[in-house]
């Protein structure tokens, strides 16, 4: 049997499938990094997934274009931060309850909004047509080198612009005079303070482009990875998300590899459904499990560090 | 609770928290019903009154649906007190149904007690998985919020798995457990209604986690540890130890309540997701602003709001999880404390005279 | 017409808090282009309250600021900077996990199409750097350098920004000997090229070394402008320790029994590497207060910390009638009978959002007496909290007030009634009655005696010199972590021989200080 898992391990498939998985976590978690780097916790990201998901796919249909969806997604996940910003920020809620509420909101409140729109219920399956969905892309020469080609070329879009914005994030943090005042403002507001920075707006900029990442993360999901809504799309990749960012030390490249960690996990759950004895639901509980394991030798080697240091 | 200003002002907040949500229901209905007019009267008058009378049946039914969100309300209000974000009633619940479940169906055991050792292993059950993100807060450091929601899927994946793979009743279409033996079944006080004798549990529930919080030593250590942590370890308290209490209780309280609802609402274990309850109970504490003894009236408006958008869905054709957004609502002008706060700024300063005056008195 | 040799004139400046405290009255400020200036003063001199006033974290209530001739309205630090004037805090305002280059340009960065021009950033640090003499390494994180550097970064920091003139705020209190030493040079240097330095300090012997003139300030007032060439030691040491009344408090002599706190040999090095306990050793005896008496950032605040747990010292031992106290749990260090007054009440003394009953009985309420098998005892809880916000005469509506809403005097009263009434053996007060009215610290003052006639040990931590003299039967001086002075009788005492010792002018021999190691 265990022979049958390496073999299915050592597939094009299987590294193919990793990367399938890893990107909308990708986006959620880079979305936590930036907000986080600002000092704000975001864990409104799973309910901003919901609705940005929704108004992907609405936008697309009506516009029968999917970019179209993806910017409205955008846009939509823009929007939600900036509510989240104005109770956190202003009227000073506790951030992690206004992310809270965000979610509750998501949950019961899309399929309110869809059937709102359109009289539907639960979920989008009946509008979906090719032109709504995110185009897979053959990436020249790529595509021709055995191995590689059916790994890494013929995914969506999104899927590359997902790892491309680990490098856009970083240089955003590290590159820009932006990211050296969101990385101040969450480190020592006094700091920024004193220098005329403007904490209250730093932190809206941050939030906002974290709504951004997780709005393109909610397009993703129902644009190219499920090719509809439904009610269940997220199924919790907005806190994975955020466990992926405190895993990967809270860096973009950091999150990328937590995220890459989870999605070798859910692969190997998926590949190990087909086998005889393995329970699909079983093996559903790896990633999570994975997850709380990961960030409790995180937490260790953190403390043992902090103790040195002491 | 002394300043009667204050209390004033805490009340006028929240009314205006909830005539805003109710705002934005109305715009929503007008927006989507066709007869708006019948929808509002679904959403707001139709859950305890129709045909001109008052509907029992529908006012019991509202009673029962407070049961498994005052056992969250109550759990999250006793871990967040501490001032600990563990999101994990919602796994704990599932967990506490599924165990209750199992020992309704396979530990055979006389009429009366079977129930509630039911409910009890699957408190201790709740209690003990709770440890995890509380030891891993307290020995590691680790934030128990995220690993409390992590916790969530792996309950949901792993009752998923015992139910599929396990315990499933192979002659029936849906998934489910096979029935629970009658001994178990906690009752319906009247017949027809969700009502269960599960409600007076929560009601009970509540008086005591009240006592608990207010008049014994360990409540109070959990409170002064969420106002002030570092005084709390200057005064002598051992705070590692209550936070880890803490989140034990909160697991205790979301296990039992989810074995309450399975045994008392249905007759074999059927959950294929997370319940929600435990999202609706972080609602129903901040309303009830970690009071428990508010819990209740919370986990009533809650409930209420929920039979409303239920009828409405029926009646009017406006979809059911129009409640989310309500709730959303609610909760985000509840829990924001700056919400008002020039109003406020006035009563304090009414206040500060007040108390200027009074020390001329005395003087 | 503005006295243009003046770069800095605040006339007139008075200062009333909302809680109304005057921190300045009618204060003249005036500082002449090109010097280092020393503004001198005790805590709560209000010589801080003056300076985050020239820079804009506060307004004053009456009186003008002219800034090089020209009258201003400072109105937040960013004025005060667009007017070049720049603040070094004694808490660094830096972001540890940035480059001191990133540091320096936060806020103001150089760009290149669109993204930071770090090399620029570098550029123009090593390019202040070079200028002023204030060596840095501008790629190192500012979490790794060390706290000379940090300083130097901060005034990099003003004088990127167009300071010219530079405040800082007791810039060597963090410093070792030959940081300082260093500093002095670079402060010479700048003011060489002619920038204007406000220097605030404590310590004489810098004065002396390196300023051109002088203010002194007490009690919220000037006490004069000096040239610090033409004033002596002894003198600024007069006007600046000294009481303007004499505050006594009527006490029976002390006849002490017991030692009950016996501390030896403590040593503590902060995580900057600076020394603040050396070698400490004395003794609390029964019956006794004995007051600690000493300029604060002297190693008081560490010895409290060590002394009820909340920190750990690098060796030696304290003892609570013969028990050691060094790390061990505060319940158990209760349980020995000790009590402690904070210095920061609001941290460690109360939980703000709770009601008065809850803050009075956080230390006990697992006693028998308030617990009725698992539930409280409500009636007794309800009957002493009644009983003793009648006897420490708390102004409130009722125990059910919440503790925060209070005024400071009250809460310090309600900290207090805590504390006086576990029946402690042994009470340490740090800054007992700071910032508070003058009945509640009358009457904080008067219960520190009779408690300690009745037979406690006190250890009473004070800046404040009326307090620390009239109340202590026997005191200590500390200077640089360590014992300056042992005095068994504080009544031989004057307020010049305290402000030589406190001060560093005079030093007692070590045989005299060992007189208050009473034990073996």
């Amino acid at each position: 049997m265990l022979n049958q898992l390496m073999n299915m391990i050592f597939t094009t498939s299987f590294g193919y499938a990793i990367i399938r998985i890893t990107s909308p976590i990708l986006f959620a978690a880079l979305a936590a990094v930036v907000a986080e780097k600002a000092g704000v916790t975001n864990i409104g990201l799973e309910g901003t997934m919901m609705f940005s998901s929704l108004f992907g796919v609405l936008f697309a249909y009506w516009t029968n274009n999917w970019l179209v969806g993806v910017l409205a997604a955008m846009v939509v996940g823009i929007l939600i931060a900036l509510v989240m910003g104005i109770f956190a920020l202003k009227l000073k809620t506790n951030i992690i309850l206004a992310g809270t509420a965000i979610n509750i909101a998501g949950s019961g409140g899309t399929i309110f909004l869809l059937y709102l729109f359109t009289g539907l219920r639960g979920n989008t399956a009946n509008l979906t047509t090719p032109q709504m969905l995110t185009p897979k892309i053959n990436i020249p020469i790529i595509k021709d080198i055995p191995v590689i080609g059916a790994i890494f070329s013929g995914h969506s879009i999104l899927t590359y612009v997902s790892f491309i914005l680990v490098i856009v994030v970083w240089i955003l943090l590290y590159k820009t005079a932006l990211g050296l005042r969101i990385r101040a403002v969450g480190e020592n507001t006094n700091a920024a303070d004193s220098v005329g920075v403007s904490v209250l707006k730093t932190q809206y900029i941050a939030l906002m482009i974290s709504g951004a990442l997780s709005g393109i993360g909610g397009a993703y999901m129902s644009m190219y990875y499920s090719q509809s809504w439904n009610t269940g799309i997220v199924a919790g990749r907005g806190f994975i998300a955020l466990a992926a960012r405190a895993m990967g030390q809270g860096e973009p490249v950091g999150a990328m590899l937590a995220s890459l960690l989870f999605g070798f996990a859910s692969a190997l759950g998926n590949k190990m459904e087909g086998l005889q004895g393995f329970s699909s639901y079983l093996v559903g509980a790896i990633p999570y499990a994975v997850t709380i394991i990961g960030l409790s030798i995180y937490a260790v080697t953190q403390l043992k560090k902090s103790r040195k240091k002491s | 609770m002394e300043n009667k200003h204050m209390m004033a002002f805490e009340f006028i907040r929240g009314f205006v928290a909830i005539f805003i949500a109710i705002l934005v229901a109305f715009i929503f209905i007008f927006i989507s019903a066709d007869d708006p007019g019948k929808a509002l009267n679904c959403l707001l008058i139709k859950p305890i009154i129709s045909n001109g009378a008052l509907n029992i049946k529908s006012i019991m039914t509202i009673l029962g649906r407070t049961t498994p969100i005052i056992f969250t309300g109550l759990a999250v209000c006793v871990m967040f007190s501490a001032d600990q974000f563990n999101l994990g009633a919602e796994g704990v619940t599932m967990l506490g149904g599924f165990i209750g479940a199992l020992i309704g169906i396979y530990v055979p055991m006389a009429a009366g007690i079977h129930s509630v050792v039911a409910v009890l292993i699957a408190a201790v059950v709740g209690g003990l998985v709770m440890i995890v993100p509380a030891l891993a807060k307290v020995k590691l450091k680790a934030s128990e919020m995220v690993i409390s929601l992590m916790m969530n899927y792996v309950i949901l994946y792993l009752v998923l798995h015992f139910l599929n793979n396990v315990f499933a009743d192979r002659s029936k279409g849906a998934t489910q457990t096979f029935p629970f033996e009658a001994t178990a079944k906690i009752g319906t006080v009247v017949q027809g209604t969700e009502l269960t004798y599960g409600f007076f549990i929560a009601l009970i529930a509540t008086v005591i986690v009240a006592i608990f919080m207010y008049r014994t030593r360990w409540g109070y250590a959990i409170r002064m540890i969420g106002i002030n942590e570092a005084f709390s370890k200057y005064s002598g308290i051992k705070v590692g130890a209550i936070i880890v209490a803490s989140q034990i209780i909160g697991g205790v309280l979301a296990g039992a309540g989810g074995a309450i609802e399975v045994l008392g609402r249905d007759i074999s274990f059927r959950w294929l997701d997370l319940p929600g309850y435990g999202w609706t109970g972080v609602t129903v504490a901040i309303l009830a602003k970690n009071n428990p003894i508010m819990v209740p009236l919370a986990a009533l408006f809650i409930a209420y709001l929920n039979r409303g958008c239920e009828l409405m869905s029926i009646y009017a054709g406006v979809p059911a999880e129009m409640l989310d957004i309500i709730q959303a609502v609610i909760f985000l002008f509840f829990a924001a404390e700056q919400f008002l706060a020039k109003y406020r700024q006035k009563l304090v300063v009414k206040d500060a005279k007040e108390e200027i005056s009074m020390k001329g008195e005395k003087a | 017409m503005a006295d243009i040799e003046y770069v800095v004139q605040m006339k007139g400046i008075t200062k009333v808090y909302p809680n109304g405290i005057a921190a300045n009255q009618g204060v003249d400020f005036n500082v002449k282009k090109g010097e280092i200036h020393a503004l001198m003063g005790e805590n709560g001199a209000g010589k801080s309250t003056l300076m985050k006033m020239l820079f804009g974290l506060e307004q004053p209530t009456e009186g003008d600021i002219i800034v090089n001739g020209e009258k201003v309205n400072l109105t937040s630090p960013t004025v005060a900077i667009s007017k070049g004037i720049g603040m070094v805090h004694q808490h660094f305002m830096l972001v540890p996990s940035l480059t001191v280059a990133e540091n320096i340009v936060l806020g103001m960065e150089p760009k290149n199409k669109g993204f930071i021009d770090y090399k620029k950033a570098v550029e123009i640090t090593e390019e202040y750097s070079k200028k002023y003499n204030l060596i840095v390494d501008p790629s190192a994180k500012v979490r790794d350098i060390p706290v000379g550097m940090k300083q130097k970064v901060e005034i990099l920091k003003a004088l990127v920004r167009g300071a010219k003139i530079l405040i800082l705020d007791e810039p060597t209190a963090v410093l070792t000997t030959q940081e300082t030493a260093e500093l002095f040079r670079e402060l010479i240097n700048l003011k060489n090229q002619g920038h204007t330095v406000i220097f605030i300090s404590h310590k004489l012997d810098e004065i002396k070394q390196i300023t051109d003139r002088l203010t002194i300030m007490r009690g919220g007032k000037s006490m004069g402008v000096y040239n610090t060439a033409d004033i002596s030691k002894e003198e600024i040491s007069r006007l600046m320790v000294g009481r303007d009344v004499v505050l006594t408090v009527e006490k029976d002599k002390a006849q002490p029994t017991d030692v009950v706190l016996k501390v030896r040999n403590l040593d503590y090095t902060n995580g900057w590497g600076k020394k603040m306990l050396n070698n400490l050793s004395f003794d609390v005896r029964k019956g006794e207060i004995l007051g600690i008496a000493g300029v604060e950032g002297n190693g008081q605040r560490e010895l409290v910390d060590m002394l009820f747990n909340l920190n750990v010292p690098d060796s030696g031992t304290a003892t609570v009638n013969g028990q050691n106290i060094l790390g061990v749990a505060q319940r158990k260090i209760r349980d020995m009978g000790v009590s402690l007054i904070p210095e920061d009440r609001m941290t460690f003394g109360i939980a703000g959002r709770g009601t008065i009953e809850d803050n009075l009985m956080s230390d006990r309420c697992g006693k028998k007496r308030y617990n009725n098998g698992p539930l409280f005892n409500t009636k007794n809880m309800h009957e002493d909290s009644d009983q003793l916000i009648k006897d420490y005469a708390v102004l409130c509506k009722s125990r059910n007030q919440q503790v925060g809403m209070l005024s400071g005097g009250n809460i310090q009263k309600v900290v207090v009634a805590r504390e006086f009434s576990s029946n402690p053996g042994l009470i340490i007060a740090d800054q007992p009655t700071r910032g508070i009215d003058v009945g509640a610290t009358e009457f904080i003052r008067k219960k520190l005696v009779e408690l300690s006639r009745e037979g406690a040990a006190v250890l009473l931590v004070s800046a404040d010199l009326n307090e620390v003299m009239e109340l202590s039967d026997s005191l200590i001086v500390m200077v640089n972590g360590k014992i300056a002075a042992y005095f068994e009788d504080t009544s031989v005492l004057n307020d010049t021989i305290m402000g030589e010792y406190m001060l560093g002018i005079k030093q007692q021999s070590e045989e005299e200080i060992r007189r208050v190691q009473h034990g073996e």
